[in-house]
C-alpha cells in the first residue's frame, strides 16, 4: 500500500488544522520525513507556540507540549535538563521567534543550550488575519499597512544573522524554504542530528508560504517564497 | 408594533456568508430599518464553519443578543452543527439541498425549505456565484430592493468580477435566484459532496493514489508538476473543492507532488519490477 504521509505524522488527526496550501504542511511533511530517516519518533519531543503553530499540536505523533510567546524555547530547555536522552524540538512562528519571545532564543543561543528551534516565517502575523510584522519586507501591502510597508519599519528581520552574532560558534544556524523541500529535508536532518550527536543548539528559520493572507493562488505564493530567498538568502549561516 | 427578524447565516469559511451578511444588513440600513449585524469566524481563517448573526428590526435594538433565530442558512453539511442550538420549532430552515441532505437537518428543523444553489450556480452560472442566488432570494423574503442590493453586490465584489461575462452571469445568477421558488417536500439530491476512501489509479509502470478525504484543494501540485500530468477533476474534496486528478501516461513519477502537497493527499510511486 502507498503512503501518502510520513509515518510520524498522526494520521487520525488528519486532515489537517491549517488552510489549504498552508507552508506549515510541507514543512511538516519534511520533519516528517527527517525523523523517520534518523528513526527517532520514540525519542522526540515537541513543544509548539501560539499563533498558527498552536495548530500543530499532536500534528506529529510524539508528546506535545505548548506554552506561549517564545517561552517553549528555555520550556524545553528545562526539559531536556531533566530528560537528556530525549530530543527536543521547538517549533514556533516568526512572531513568536522574531518579535514577542526573541529574549529566550538570544540566550539559549548563547549558552549553547541543547535544543534545535523550527522557526516558520511567512512574512506576517497569520494567525490575526495577516498583519504587518518584522518579518515583512518593504513594500507588501497588508491589513495595517494599506499603501506598502514604509522602508523606515525596517528592511525585514534577520534572525538567523542575529542570533549567529550571540551562538556558540559549533552551533549550526541555517534558513531554508518551503519552495525547496529537498533542502529543507537536508537542513532539518542536520538540524536534529546537531543537538543529538554534538549536543549543541540549532535553528533553522524556514521561509513559508500563507496563501489565506497574502490572497495568492498556488503558483503566486510559491513564486513569492522563492523572491523572499533575495532578502533571506538560504543555506548556512555563519 | 416591534417587528424582529433573526436571522443566522452558516457556511464554510470563504463560502461568501459575511459577504451575504453585509450586502443584506447594509441594504436594510439604508432601507431605514434598525440592524445588528456579527461575524462569527474560527481560529482558522478557511475550511471551518463561518457563521453570521443577522437581527433586523424597525425600532431600536438595544442589546443584540441572539437566541432563537427565525430564518436559519446552512450552505454546507459541515456547518450544520453551528446552527443547531439556534433552532426552536418556528425556525424556517434553509439549506442548500445540492450539499446537503435533508436528512442529516437536526429533528428541530420543521420548516424545511430547499434550494440546490450549488447545483444551479455550476450547471446554469459560475460555479461561484452559488451564494448569489441565495443572496438574491434572501433579499426576496426580506423585501429588500433589487437594485439596492445588486448595487452592494457590485460593490464588495465588482474586483471578482473580471470580465463582463463573469459580471453578466452573477447577475443573472442573483436575479435567478431571487425569482426562485422553494423545494418543500421534494429535495434535489445531494450530489455535491465531499467523495471518500481513496482514488487509486494503476497502469503497468506506476501507481497512484489520491485521498480525496485529506485533499483541500490548493493546487500546488499541479503548479509543481514538472510534466502537467495533474489537473483538477470533478471529484470534490473534504473542503468541497475539486480534487486533482492523474494522468499517469505523462507522469514521470519524480514524486514532486508528493513531496510538495501540505496535506498528504497524493502519493505516486513505480511499481517494483520497474524500479
Amino acid at each position: 500500500m502507498l503512503n501518502t504521509i510520513p509515518k510520524s505524522w498522526n494520521s487520525k488527526l488528519k486532515p489537517h488544522l491549517f488552510c489549504p496550501g498552508c507552508g506549515h504542511g510541507i514543512a511538516f511533511k519534511q520533519l516528517g520525513f527527517a525523523i523517520d530517516g534518523l528513526g527517532l519518533q520514540k525519542e522526540i519531543t515537541m513543544g509548539v507556540d501560539i499563533g498558527c503553530s498552536l495548530l500543530a499540536w499532536n500534528f506529529l505523533d510524539v508528546p506535545t507540549i505548548q506554552t506561549h510567546h517564545g517561552r517553549t524555547t528555555p520550556l524545553l530547555v528545562g526539559y531536556k535538563m531533566v530528560r537528556p536522552k530525549r530530543i527536543v524540538i521547538s517549533y514556533m512562528g516568526d512572531g513568536a521567534a522574531w518579535g514577542i519571545g526573541l529574549q529566550n532564543i538570544i540566550h539559549a543561543a548563547y549558552r549553547n543550550n541543547p535544543v534545535t528551534v523550527i522557526v516558520i516565517n511567512n512574512e506576517n502575523f497569520a494567525m490575526t488575519g495577516g498583519q504587518a510584522s518584522y518579518t515583512t519586507l518593504p513594500g507588501t501591502v497588508t491589513p495595517t499597512s494599506p499603501i506598502g510597508k514604509s522602508p523606515e519599519l525596517g528592511a525585514g528581520f534577520k534572525g538567523p544573522e542575529l542570533i549567529r552574532n550571540v551562538a556558540h560558534k559549533e552551533a549550526y544556524i541555517a534558513r531554508s524554504t518551503v519552495a525547496n523541500p529537498i533542502h529543507l529535508l537536508s537542513t532539518l536532518k542536520k538540524a536534529i542530528l546537531s543537538q543529538k550527536e554534538n549536543n549543541n543548539f540549532a535553528l533553522v528559520e524556514v521561509l513559508s508560504i500563507c496563501p489565506t493572507n497574502w490572497k495568492t493562488n498556488a503558483k503566486a505564493s510559491l513564486d513569492i517564497a522563492i523572491d523572499m530567498e533575495k532578502v533571506y538568502p538560504i543555506g548556512e549561516v555563519r | 408594533m416591534t417587528h424582529t427578524t433573526k436571522i443566522i447565516l452558516a457556511g464554510e469559511g470563504g463560502q461568501g456568508i459575511q459577504t451575504i451578511a453585509k450586502v443584506i444588513t447594509e441594504v436594510a440600513a439604508a432601507q431605514g430599518m434598525m440592524v445588528s449585524y456579527i461575524p462569527v469566524f474560527g481560529v482558522e481563517q478557511r475550511g471551518t464553519p463561518s457563521v453570521a448573526l443577522i437581527i433586523l428590526s424597525n425600532e431600536e435594538i438595544f442589546y443584540p443578543r441572539f437566541d432563537n433565530a427565525d430564518y436559519a442558512i446552512v450552505l454546507q453539511k459541515r456547518a450544520v452543527s453551528s446552527v443547531e442550538s439556534y433552532l426552536h420549532n418556528k425556525t424556517k430552515i434553509v439549506f442548500d439541498s445540492s450539499t446537503i441532505g435533508a436528512e442529516n437537518l437536526p429533528k428541530e428543523a420543521i420548516h424545511r425549505f430547499g434550494i440546490p444553489a450549488t447545483q444551479l450556480a455550476a450547471e446554469k452560472f459560475t460555479p461561484k456565484a452559488f451564494n448569489l442566488i441565495v443572496a438574491g432570494k434572501l433579499s426576496q423574503v426580506l423585501n429588500l430592493d433589487e437594485d439596492r442590493v445588486w448595487q452592494k453586490i457590485e460593490k464588495l465584489l465588482g474586483k471578482k468580477f473580471k470580465t463582463t461575462e463573469i459580471r453578466e452571469k452573477s447577475k443573472q445568477a442573483f436575479l435567478f435566484g431571487r425569482q426562485f421558488v422553494f423545494e418543500l417536500k421534494h429535495f434535489s439530491k445531494p450530489i455535491f459532496q465531499p467523495a471518500t476512501g481513496k482514488i487509486v489509479s494503476k497502469n503497468a509502470e506506476k501507481t497512484a493514489l489520491i485521498d480525496p478525504e485529506r485533499c483541500k484543494g490548493c493546487g500546488i501540485c499541479i503548479v509543481k508538476c514538472p510534466v502537467g500530468a495533474l489537473k483538477f477533476s470533478d471529484t470534490l474534496g473534504v473542503f468541497a473543492t475539486p480534487v486533482p486528478e492523474i494522468d499517469l501516461e505523462k507522469c514521470i513519477a519524480c514524486g514532486n507532488c508528493f513531496r510538495f502537497c501540505p496535506d498528504g493527499a497524493i502519493a505516486v510511486t513505480k511499481n517494483k519490477k520497474f524500479k
